[in-house]
């Protein structure tokens, strides 16, 4: 199922985020992988999941096999593809591959830069960037590849992109969002962002394009994790009030702390948005809570 | 400019080890300006050679080794000594280093040429003596005009064409902290000059086959062939 079919429909949607392990995931008979798990233990809360491609520049299973493994388990999955690791020939045959295999969503990202992640000596690719991509993978869905040779068959994919509410000066990047859009982008989920200030003067300003925004939110789980952020994750911030609240409370008591606060955020921003795109790090369990709450 | 920056000597005197006669040919061009080859660096080596038991047969310093026209008269009227010496050490970037062994070549001589130098690329000075940076990979198709003379392929550090990530964060890159983002000093000039409508245009994805190697220039015809 294409998510901009559920906006079109004007559901308010919610997507989650799974990481896939760093090795292979043939199961042989035994329990499906971990992250195909964390997927199905909130397949009835969430209308697709993000299924990340060597997130953060770390080499793990490739994103299109972890989305079909999704996929087959019953949960829909949003594939994500970067520039960071492919040319522009195997961009289009991998979005392809995405449709033949069954893959209805896609999230054409840049990509974290190689630098950051676990293999810093790799020749990074970026052979297009992520508004190139989303035009390149329009046209597939048209019929015909970048250079305008004709496919057997066009592919079927609605196309997601990301923008940054918290990026300065956020002018410029919402130049970038209007250009994606014209480009294809049919959906959009944001970056992690936390102070409801600068998401509402991004949303004011987004508004004008009428796509439709899924507010990102990744859950803080505690003091360390903030700081590991604000140090080391790039276009991120997390707010003081946050960081002091997980401090008020003792470690055993932090899941719930990230629960409450993950779920004012969430009735925060909802008004705002036409779904909520959890990132949970593997703490999939928030989500249904939040959701039953939203959902009312 | 071609930055340059020295060979460990260890590694230099391993690959001249098979070799007693050595003779130094440096770069009086890019080379000088990086203070690795000028007539200085050159003699300087020459000496920290012949310490460690090298005979130095000459040192010769075209002004720029790269280009045939600089370095065949200087180096034509020495064949007798290249003949005499049992390898070259050149203190140039790697073309400079091909460009006299092509020449010894052409001389009818089979010498073996060393490198002194690492080359870093095409580099620009910003402090003279001090400090430069790459600000252009000669990409073969310039953008320049476009992004207020800033150029997006090279500074920024995933060459993005058509504005920033999302992780530049203070103003500075995801990728290193101390460097400003390329896409936000595009966008500031670009404000000073009351031009950020052409933000707004889309760029094409690059035509990398003018960037595919070797490329030749043929001067007369102002032509690139790859
Ligand atoms: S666009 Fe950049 S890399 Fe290409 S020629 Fe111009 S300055 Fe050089
Ligand atoms: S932060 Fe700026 S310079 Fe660095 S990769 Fe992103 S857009 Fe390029």
């Amino acid at each position: 199922m294409k998510l901009t079919e559920l906006f079109a429909k004007g559901t308010f949607v919610f997507t989650g985020e799974v990481g896939p392990v760093k090795g292979c995931s043939r199961v042989n008979g035994g329990p499906p992988p971990e992250f195909v798990q964390e997927a199905l233990s909130i397949k009835d809360y969430v209308h697709a999941v993000n299924v990340t491609d060597n997130q953060s520049a770390v080499m793990r299973l490739g994103a299109l096999a972890a989305s079909v493994l999704v996929k087959q388990a019953g949960v829909e999955p949003i594939f994500q593809i970067t520039c960071r690791d492919r040319n522009r020939l195997a961009l289009q045959s991998e979005l392809m591959s995405a449709c033949t295999l069954g893959i209805d969503n896609v999230l054409c990202l840049t990509g974290d830069h190689i630098r950051l992640g676990d293999h810093v000596s790799a020749k990074p690719v970026f052979d297009v960037d992520s508004v190139q991509l989303l035009k390149i993978a329009k046209g597939l869905n048209e019929g015909r590849d970048m250079v305008g040779n004709p496919l057997t068959q066009p592919t079927d994919l609605a196309l997601g992109a990301v923008v940054n509410p918290g990026f300065e000066p956020l002018d410029l990047q919402l130049l970038k969002m209007e250009k994606k859009i014209e480009q294809g982008a049919q959906f959009f989920q944001t970056q992690a962002v936390y102070d409801p200030i600068i998401f509402e003067t991004f949303i004011k300003k987004a508004e004008q394009f009428k796509v439709p925004i899924m507010y990102g939110l990744l859950v803080v789980k505690s003091p360390k994790m903030a700081q590991f952020i604000n140090e080391n994750v790039s276009g991120i911030t997390v707010p003081k009030w946050l960081i002091r609240e997980l401090e008020s409370v003792a470690p055993q008591g932090r899941k719930e702390k990230a629960l409450e606060i993950s779920l004012r955020l969430a009735k925060e921003m909802a008004p705002m948005v036409q779904g909520i795109h959890f990132m949970p790090l593997g703490w999939s369990d928030l989500i249904p809570p939040i959701v039953k709450e939203l959902r009312g | 400019m071609i930055g340059t920056t020295k060979k460990p000597l260890e590694e230099v005197l391993a690959a001249l080890a098979p070799y007693r006669k050595v003779a130094v040919v440096g770069c009086d061009g890019c080379a000088k300006i990086c203070q690795t080859g000028g007539v200085d660096e050159v003699a300087q080596l020459a000496r920290t050679l012949e310490a460690h038991g090298k005979e130095i047969v000459f040192e010769a310093t075209p002004e720029r080794t790269c280009n045939v026209a600089k370095s065949d008269p200087i180096l034509k009227p020495l064949t007798d000594k290249i003949q005499e010496a049992d390898a070259l050490l050149v203190l140039g970037c790697g073309g400079a280093v091909q460009i006299t062994r092509y020449l010894t070549e052409q001389y009818g001589l089979t010498k073996p040429v060393k490198v002194g130098l690492n080359s870093v690329g095409h580099l620009d000075t910003v402090v003279p003596g001090a400090v430069a940076m790459e600000e252009c990979s000669d990409c073969g198709e310039c953008v320049l005009n476009d992004t207020g003379g800033i150029c997006p392929v090279t500074r920024c550090a995933k060459s993005l064409l058509n504005g920033p990530c999302g992780g530049a964060e203070g103003g500075k890159c995801e990728v290193d902290h101390n460097r400003d983002c390329a896409w936000i000093l595009i966008y500031e000039r670009l404000k000073a000059l009351g031009e950020t409508d052409k933000l707004k245009r889309f760029m094409e994805p690059k035509d990398f086959s003018k960037m595919a190697k070797p490329r030749t220039l043929y001067i007369k015809e102002g032509r690139v062939a790859s």
